[in-house]
């Protein structure tokens, strides 16, 4: 469902020059499976993120998803998508209602079919109650939930959540996480980003760690303890990342 | 472009700007309560401020003359019929010796009383000194009068005119001292001006009158008679006022006693205004307004064009990004197209009403406070037919649509809203630039103009509500108006779309600044050729020196005119190296690592050198055709201007200097520029088109040229210049070609004129003269050669295949191996490269 092969991009900073954000990145994701990028901040999950979103271009390498490739065909790949990141992205002035909505008309839903799947939607993530309430006057749970409607209101085959549960308390976050979790019960083809290792855990079927724009480690949790003779996923995490800057600082030094 | 997606986005961002309490606010509210707030206040200022009393006082009302200066019924008036608008004696308060030991009048307070009572008191002991005053000033005015006189007269009156100066100055200095003691005096006065009238003055009057009705008036000087005095002080505006107002009085009044000094003496009233000019006014009372809404409209429905599109437009734009829902829109599957034209809609249905809007507020209120004022002279002006308000909403259209693209652009551009709000600024200034130009009295529509942004429509407008053209003659500019404003409208939406594309500019952070860093980054990461950026800036710096060096454009030069036009052709040589050949040579040495590249400087393969020789030579004859024929659309040339020209085409001057300024420096400076730099730049970047740098290059060169013809020419010749340089590598054509194209219509001027009249040549070529000036022209043979040829060897050149490189592709620093660091700077034959790709690659495996 989802194939990424050496997918590259770079940045021009003034300060830095030319900055690889995200160095020959490869994986593939099936439907049914949640598919977990651990790393820290900065490690490039967002801008990874973000080209298989069809945001931003790839400098190098390629990503197909659904069978679409998302630098030539970008609008077919954002119809079977659905996206969403920590930052909300709420419009103040609209209601939770109308936002929603608003995203399954760009989407080409027919009013027939959009209107049952808006009530069925608002239903089961219990938003019956905010409705009517303006972006601005929403809580960010509230936000989160909208958000989440957003993502699934035209029921893509594919979902990428982009650190979805930064910033939130730990009630909204577990609803969260159970919305992607029963998402992938339902045959979805799942991204994950986080640096919350709890989440991994909980809801990753493989997973890859991304330090300074590269995969170092990809697998299942247990393969990964296997390979690496560390049962922790944290500390697995750690030692990697640390491997990494050893290597790293020996050759810039 | 999906127009489902377009209406979603555009019905979203109206409904979320009617929620923005701000938007509506100035959109609707404003306009519509700022205007009658401001008709009030004016009316408020009107009643409050301007009818104050003031007060003037007559020194000896008894000496005055017949018929009656004051009011007999009101001595505290003067006689309102002396006054074109009769209420105006009631703002002026007279007082008299009479009043002298009076009781306080009505509506005066006891200090001002007291305070007149002690003036009027001085000021009749002072009379004398008073009447000396207005004796001196009448008899030094006379004295001057009779020097100007006597200086024209010649050398033999030199004594009585040196005699008659000493005087002159005798007589300033007795006036000067006495004025010194009266302004002591008068600066506390509580009157804003005074008259004194010389004793006897009546009496002496009527003595007057009766020896010109008798025609004895050898034995009593008429003109020495002592005369009345006004006294004021020009510096305080209140006496200033008052003393306009008696002056207007007085005038009449004396009309009265002229008329009756010429009836008695026998004579025709008329004898005093030889001339006696009648002048008639045909301008209708429709004119009249049209007059005034003619040049308040366009201005009005520019500003709150701009005004009315740019702030939506920044909240749409940068406020959008700011807020994070821009990646959230992005995600969708609307496109960055249809996105950018449901905004922009939505801008452009704000901007118009917001303009629409003023306007009907504006022209309703100004109505009703101009009724209000009525016989103030204003009161002519009526409402705009219902035929002008429609013609405004028509134009309210192109316009608002330029600058709601243009302002969404610029939105884009911007990185937050505050940057977008900075924006505002510049684009105001340059409408209202245009604006200023349009509402010039001298400037009216014509072709060219019609197809500039904002002048265009405003011009079009102007006209359209004026009273001078008729609809017929105007509506040929309606397609160039709208066409023209339609285009700029698709360049700046291109632009915002763009910008879409643009990942910098779509995710620009709030990054420090830092000028020595960005210096230090443009010297150190030098590409073989320009970026577009450092083109612009090349651009801009060819423009700016060309600025600098234009007031020097007129040296001030003597001599004959020969040694003049020399002179203007030296210094048009140095002056085109200067502003045109040094910017991108300098630059191309500082900011790129290869100056051959940037500059084009390779051979080329011999077709295009041919090329070269060939394609002006063919061009020429349909090139001057072309320009001829379309004299029509542009703007008469200055006279000065064409005179400049002229000059550099003098025949006396000898053949090469004409070639050196015409032929030689600009073929060398310009092509350096615009196909060396320029091109170069504009062909750089990861989007490679064909035409879009040939066009952009092309586009700058006509700009420099600023004359509008030469505009258009170079503008033309641009493209094929750019064509040329891009198929072949190289500057070499196009030196060659911009050389011999200007060197033939140098040599055109040396050639003699039977040479072209003669019978072989007479079917290529016809000479025509017209106003002193010939010119050669191309007949239809020659002309369809020109063009079948032309035509053949530009689709051969943009159909040639595609040389190699002459020094390999291009390597940019984004195009290098990507490795996982951020040291990217490193050269790439460096070998620590493939030491850190290893130690890379041993880090991945062995974790």
């Amino acid at each position: 469902m989802i194939h990424v092969e050496n997918l590259s991009k770079s940045f021009f900073d003034l300060r830095r020059g030319d900055v690889l954000a995200l160095d020959h990145v490869s994986f593939d994701v099936a439907p049914g499976e949640i598919f977990g990028l651990l790393g820290p901040n900065g490690a490039g999950k967002t801008t990874c993120l973000r080209m298989l979103s069809t945001v931003l271009k790839p400098t190098g390498g390629r990503a197909e998803i659904a069978g679409f490739d998302v630098a030539t065909q970008p609008e077919q790949v954002r119809s079977h998508i659905g996206f969403m990141s920590n930052n909300t992205g709420i419009y103040d002035r609209m209601t939770a209602w109308e936002f929603v909505q608003y995203y399954g008309r760009l989407y080409g839903m027919p009013e027939d079919v959009l209107t049952p799947r808006l009530e069925q939607i608002f239903q089961r993530l219990q938003m019956n109650d905010f409705r009517d309430v303006l972006g601005s006057k929403m809580s960010t749970g509230m936000k989160q939930k909208v958000s989440i409607a957003r993502t699934i209101v035209h029921d893509p085959p594919v979902m990428i959540f982009d650190e979805p549960t930064s910033g939130l308390d730990v009630l909204v976050a577990r609803a969260v996480v159970q919305t992607v979790d029963s998402l992938k019960s339902q045959g979805k083809c799942i991204i994950f980003s986080t640096h919350i290792m709890r989440e991994v855990e909980k809801l990753c079927d493989r997973v890859a760690i991304i330090h300074r724009g590269k995969i170092l480690a990809m697998g299942t949790l247990p393969e990964l303890a296997d390979r690496y003779n560390q049962p922790d996923v944290e500390e697995l995490f750690f030692d990697l990342i640390q491997a990494h800057d050893e290597s790293y600082r020996q050759t810039t030094s | 472009m999906n127009w489902k997606n377009v209406k979603l986005v555009f019905l979203r961002e109206v409904r979320d700007q009617l929620r923005d309490r701000r938007t509506l606010f100035m959109v609707a509210v404003l306009p519509l309560l700022l205007y009658p707030a401001l008709g009030v206040g004016m009316t408020y200022m009107t009643v409050n401020f301007s009818e104050q009393e003031r007060t003037v006082m007559i020194l000896g009302a008894k000496d005055l003359p017949p018929p009656p200066l004051l009011d007999p019924q009101k001595p505290d008036r003067f006689l309102p019929e002396y006054f074109s608008a009769a209420s105006d004696a009631n703002k002026l308060r007279v007082i008299t010796e009479s009043n002298l030991g009076q009781p306080i009048e009505p509506g005066i307070s006891p200090d001002v009383h007291e305070a007149e009572q002690d003036f009027l008191k001085q000021a009749v002991e002072y009379r004398g000194t008073l009447e000396q005053l207005g004796v001196l000033s009448r008899s030094r005015a006379a004295a001057e009068e009779k020097s100007v006189r006597l200086s024209y007269a010649g050398p033999e009156k030199k004594a009585e005119l040196d005699a008659c100066v000493a005087s002159v100055a005798e007589l300033k200095h007795q006036e000067s001292e006495l004025k010194a003691k009266v302004d002591l005096w008068f600066s506390n006065a509580p009157v804003q001006v005074m008259i004194v009238v010389p004793t006897g003055f009546a009496t002496k009057l009527e003595e007057a009158n009766r020896q010109l009705a008798n025609r004895t008036g050898n034995e009593v000087q008429v003109d020495d008679m002592p005369r009345p005095m006004i006294l004021q002080n020009s510096a305080d505006e209140k006496s200033q006022l008052a003393s306009r107002r008696i002056r207007e009085a007085l005038t009449k009044w004396e009309d009265h006693l002229r008329a009756a000094r010429l009836e008695q003496a026998g004579l025709p009233s008329s004898l005093s205004s030889p001339v006696d000019l009648t002048s008639v006014d045909v301008a209708a009372k429709d004119d009249l307004s049209a007059n005034l809404w003619s040049k308040l409209f366009p201005a009005l429905l520019v500003m709150m064009g701009v005004t009315g599109a740019f702030y939506p437009a920044v909240d749409l734009g940068a406020g959008e990004k700011e807020r994070g829902t821009m990646e959230t829109l992005l995600i969708s599957p609307a496109r960055r197209s249809e996105i950018v034209m449901g905004k922009f809609m939505t801008v452009m249905v704000f901007s118009l009403s917001t303009a629409l809007l003023n306007m009907l507020s504006m022209g309703m209120t100004g109505q009703h406070v101009l009724s209000m004022a009525g016989s103030g002279g204003m009161g002519a002006v009526s409402f705009p037919s219902a035929v002008s308000l429609m013609w405004v909403i028509f134009l309210a259209f192109p316009l608002s649509a330029l600058f709601s693209a243009t302002s969404l652009a610029l939105a884009m551009f911007a990185s937050s809203s505050k940057e977008g709000q900075y924006y505002l600024t510049p684009l105001l200034m340059v409408t209202m630039g245009l604006t200023m130009f349009c509402l010039s009295p001298a400037i009216e529509i014509q072709p060219y103009y019609s197809i500039l942004p904002v002048a265009g429509p405003a011009l079009l407008l102007k006209a359209l509500l004026g009273s001078g053209a008729s609809l017929s003659e105007l509506s040929v500019y309606f397609l160039p108006v709208i066409g023209s404003s339609i285009f700029y409208s698709i360049v700046a939406l291109n632009w915002a779309i763009s910008l879409f594309d643009r990942e910098e500019v779509l995710f620009s952070q709030a990054e420090r600044f830092d000028l020595g860093l960005w210096i230090k980054h443009i010297l150190r990461d030098k590409d073989p050729v320009p970026s577009r950026t450092e083109a612009a800036i090349c651009f801009a710096m060819i423009v700016l020196t060309q600025f600098a060096a234009l007031s020097s454009m007129k040296p001030d030069l003597g001599g004959d005119s020969q040694a003049r036009n020399f002179t203007m052709l030296m210094w048009q040589t140095v002056y085109l190296i200067v502003t045109v050949g040094l910017p991108p040579v300098l630059m191309a040495i500082l900011l790129t690592s290869s100056v051959r590249r940037t500059l084009k400087l390779f051979w080329p393969r011999w077709q295009y050198l041919l090329l070269g020789f060939v394609l002006p030579v063919v061009l020429q004859p349909i090139a001057v055709e072309l320009i001829h024929q379309l004299d029509w659309f542009f703007p008469k040339l200055p006279a000065e201007m064409a005179e400049f020209m002229k000059s550099l085409s003098d025949p006396n001057v000898d053949w090469w200097w004409p070639l050196l300024a015409i032929a030689v420096a600009p073929a060398v400076c310009e092509e350096l520029a615009f196909r060396g730099f320029l091109l170069s730049g504009f062909q750089s970047g990861r989007q490679r088109s064909f035409w879009t740098p040939i066009l952009l290059s092309a586009v700058c060169f006509g700009v420099v040229h600023m004359i509008a013809h030469q505009v258009f020419n170079a503008m033309l010749l641009g493209i094929v210049l750019g064509l040329l340089a891009v198929r072949s590598r190289s500057l070499v054509p196009g030196v060659i070609f911009h050389f011999i194209f200007n060197g033939m219509q140098v040599l055109q001027t040396r050639i003699p004129k039977t040479v072209f009249e003669s019978r072989e040549m007479q079917w290529l070529f016809s000479v025509e003269s017209e106003a002193g000036q010939t010119a050669i022209r191309f007949n239809a043979p020659l002309l369809a050669i020109s063009g079948l040829l032309s035509l053949g060897l530009i689709t051969w050149l943009v159909r040639a295949p595609i040389d190699a490189d002459p020094e390999g592709p291009q390597r940019r620093f984004s195009d290098l191996p990507p490795m996982n660091s951020d040291t990217l700077t490193l050269p790439e034959n460096d070998p620590r490269w493939d030491q850190m790709r290893a130690n890379a690659a041993r880090g991945h495996n062995s974790i």
